[in-house]
């Protein structure tokens, strides 16, 4: 029983590590480059979701759809800044400005929002229920249902979609995609706009799970979902998620059983071996000349 | 020609008027973490000695000359408190410092103190190395060599009636030492303590640890963290259904804490020596300023801070600017009576507190207890 509960705790946090994942490996499909700042767009959404509920007063699903939209306009601004001036600088330089935008965005909202951690309560009350000794709450069963939910959704847009063939043709081959017609840059800004959303949503999720938001939670978050794209395959959604839910579990179980130091030092292990024996992660595409 | 005159003039009137504002001042340095983790701790250092200073200004200053707090952050991190105590240091003007939050940053910073000969206060380092460090080093909080049998003796076992606890601690300086002494001192009378488990700084996430020491079946759980990472750890205790008493040391004192952690805060235990309703006129004129200005209750961390900046600038009323005699006379102080009693340093440079037990009851803290006096 103490195994299943472990692992329940262990489903739930990965799912939301799966998510920010996804959100992570999108960007990097897409853009062709990892985002530092993608902490903080998680850490905004969070706040978004703060905002929403605490003085707005407005319900769940409001509050995901605000983080949503919030956070979809966040990327398209950073977009802007970061990306878009700098197409064809080397591409160093946009790092660079990931990495002072994530700096710039932590400190802005410390400035404005307070340096306090905010608490959001409870939206489904604690309640639970009980399968013999192991306690599943109504949140954890929310974050699940929401997650396999936006897994679907983003599934029917990338293969059902002009707007995402365009992003799976970007991802592929830039060059190529922009022989055949299909506007880069434009897809480029979808594409991060939608990794950010989707970062943003889960950026809520994390918010209402541990009733918490804080203005420097992002550099824990950016870590967990770089550390499951890797594993994943920075390429391929299916493995962000897959590495997402493998990073949670193991997380949990490696608190459970052996040692709860270990809890970030297991998502650094699991970097290091991918790359060591597979670099191109579980599911990831090989890159041309390996 | 002309132009160079008027240069030479302007630089001349400038460096006038410099020298003439630099010799009305003595400045004190204040380490804190303004920003990063423990933010909001450093913000209550700044309201209080900025208050502290008002107050002493207003009354004519130190000697005649105005006091001024030079602020720099330390983010929390010990090796900003490292640098920033260099740059203190290598600053003529700047006599003793206060600061910093954490033990952690103290220690990183107390040898770089020590070498140039310049007061360190610090208003909450609680870790027992700390003021023994250095002939230089001061700590107000009073240490865990007290809170732990403390915590043990009347809140586990006398006011809790409980005979088994688990210990969840963080895991860098000041939690090692509290889960140290608390459990040396729970084998001394004779408490059981089922199982310690740590966590890193910046965790969320505890239900993992938390499972963990339910499976020992304690009927309490120390908690030894701050007051962020207390209320996540309550809140999610709360949600695994664990009905278990609940102690912590000091750190968890604020009304934050009881925000943060709602109705899962109820019940629980920890000691002080600074109650939000103590009767002296002071202690409340203190409050009441400290409210106006920040928009929340001051908690035991802020009022150490206030009392650090008054009381150093007592001792450098009598000593004069020279930061040794300054040190010489912190160190003879005996009948300062601040907002958290009377202060008085041993040897070494600590105080030894004595507390009071404070419960969270119907969301709000309500004294149990009064062993202060």
């Amino acid at each position: 029983m103490f195994f299943i509960q472990q692992l329940i705790n262990g489903l739930t946090q990965g799912m939301i590590y799966a998510l920010m994942a996804i959100g992570f490996s999108v960007i990097y499909g897409v853009v062709g480059l990892v985002s530092f700042v993608h902490g903080e767009v998680i850490m905004l959404g969070a706040f978004t979701g703060f905002f929403m509920i605490v003085f707005l007063d407005t319900n769940i699903f409001a509050a995901l759809i605000a983080g949503f939209i919030v956070t979809w306009i966040l990327g398209m601004c950073i977009d802007g800044v970061a990306y878009r001036p700098f197409k064809n600088a080397p591409r160093e330089i946009c790092l660079i400005m990931t990495i002072a935008l994530s700096i710039f965005l932590r400190s802005l909202t410390q400035v404005v929002l307070g340096t306090r951690q905010q608490m959001i309560p409870d939206v489904f009350g604690n309640k639970y229920f009980m399968i013999g000794d192991v306690r599943i709450t109504y949140i954890q069963i929310f974050i699940a249902a929401v997650i396999v939910i936006l897994l679907l959704a983003l599934q029917q847009f990338l293969y059902r979609t002009r707007v995402g063939l365009s992003l799976r043709a970007v991802s592929m081959d830039k060059d190529a995609a922009a022989l055949v017609g299909v506007n880069v840059n434009n897809a480029i800004r979808t594409g991060y706009a939608l990794g950010c959303a989707l970062g943003g949503v889960s950026g809520v999720l994390l918010g209402i799970y541990y009733n918490s938001v804080h203005p420097v939670m992002g550099a824990s978050a950016s870590m967990k979902a770089f550390a499951s794209t890797v594993f994943g395959g920075l390429t391929s959604i299916p493995g962000a998620a897959i590495g997402g839910m493998v990073l949670g579990i193991s997380e949990n179980l490696g608190v459970g059983y052996i040692h709860s130091g270990l809890r970030d030092i297991i998502a650094f292990l699991i970097i290091i071996a991918v790359l060591l024996i597979r670099p191109s992660g579980l599911l990831g595409r090989k890159e041309a000349g390996e | 020609m002309k132009r160079l005159l008027m240069l030479i003039m302007a630089s001349v009137l400038l460096l006038g008027l410099t020298v003439v504002g630099a010799e009305d001042v003595v400045k004190i340095g204040l380490s804190a973490p303004n920003t990063g983790n423990y933010a909001e701790y450093g913000e209550n250092f700044r309201y209080s000695a900025l208050m502290a200073v008002e107050k002493i200004n207003a009354e004519g200053g130190i000697r005649g000359r105005k006091v001024e707090i030079v602020v720099m952050d330390s983010k929390g991190d010990p090796r900003e408190a490292a640098t920033i105590a260099q740059r203190f240091v290598e600053n003529p003007d700047i006599v003793a410092q206060i600061g910093d939050f954490t033990s952690t940053a103290c220690l990183a910073a107390a040898p770089i103190y020590e070498r140039a000969g310049m007061v360190q206060l610090s208003p909450t380092s609680s870790h027992p190395d700390f003021a023994p460090s250095g002939e230089y080093m001061f700590g107000i909080v009073g240490t865990q060599a007290a809170e732990g049998p403390f915590n043990v003796k009347y809140i586990a076992q006398e006011y809790l009636d409980i005979n088994s606890v688990a210990v969840i601690y963080i895991n860098n300086d000041w939690g090692v030492v509290t889960k140290d002494y608390f459990v040396e001192a729970a084998e001394d009378y004779g408490l059981e303590i089922t199982a310690c488990e740590p966590f890193f700084e910046g965790e969320r996430d505890y239900n993992a640890v938390l499972t963990k020491l339910r499976r020992t079946n304690p009927e309490g759980l120390y908690i030894a963290a701050m007051y962020n990472e207390a209320s996540l750890i309550t809140r999610q205790l709360q949600n695994l259904g664990w009905d278990v008493a609940m102690l912590a040391p000091s750190s968890v004192f604020s009304d934050n804490f009881i925000s943060l952690a709602g109705d899962a805060a109820e019940g629980l235990a920890t000691n002080t020596f600074f109650a939000l309703n103590d009767p002296d006129p002071t202690v409340q004129a203190y409050i009441q300023e400290f409210v106006a200005r920040a928009g929340r209750e001051p908690n035991l961390h802020a009022a150490c801070a206030y009392d650090s900046t008054l009381m150093l600038a007592e001792a450098i009323e009598r000593a004069g600017f020279d930061r040794a005699a300054i040190r010489d006379e912190l160190a003879k102080t005996n009948d300062f009576i601040g907002v958290t009693g009377r202060l008085e340093f041993t040897d070494v440079g600590d105080i030894e507190r004595r507390y009071k037990i404070l419960v969270v009851e119907d969301g709000d803290w309500v004294v149990k207890a009064d062993y202060t006096k």
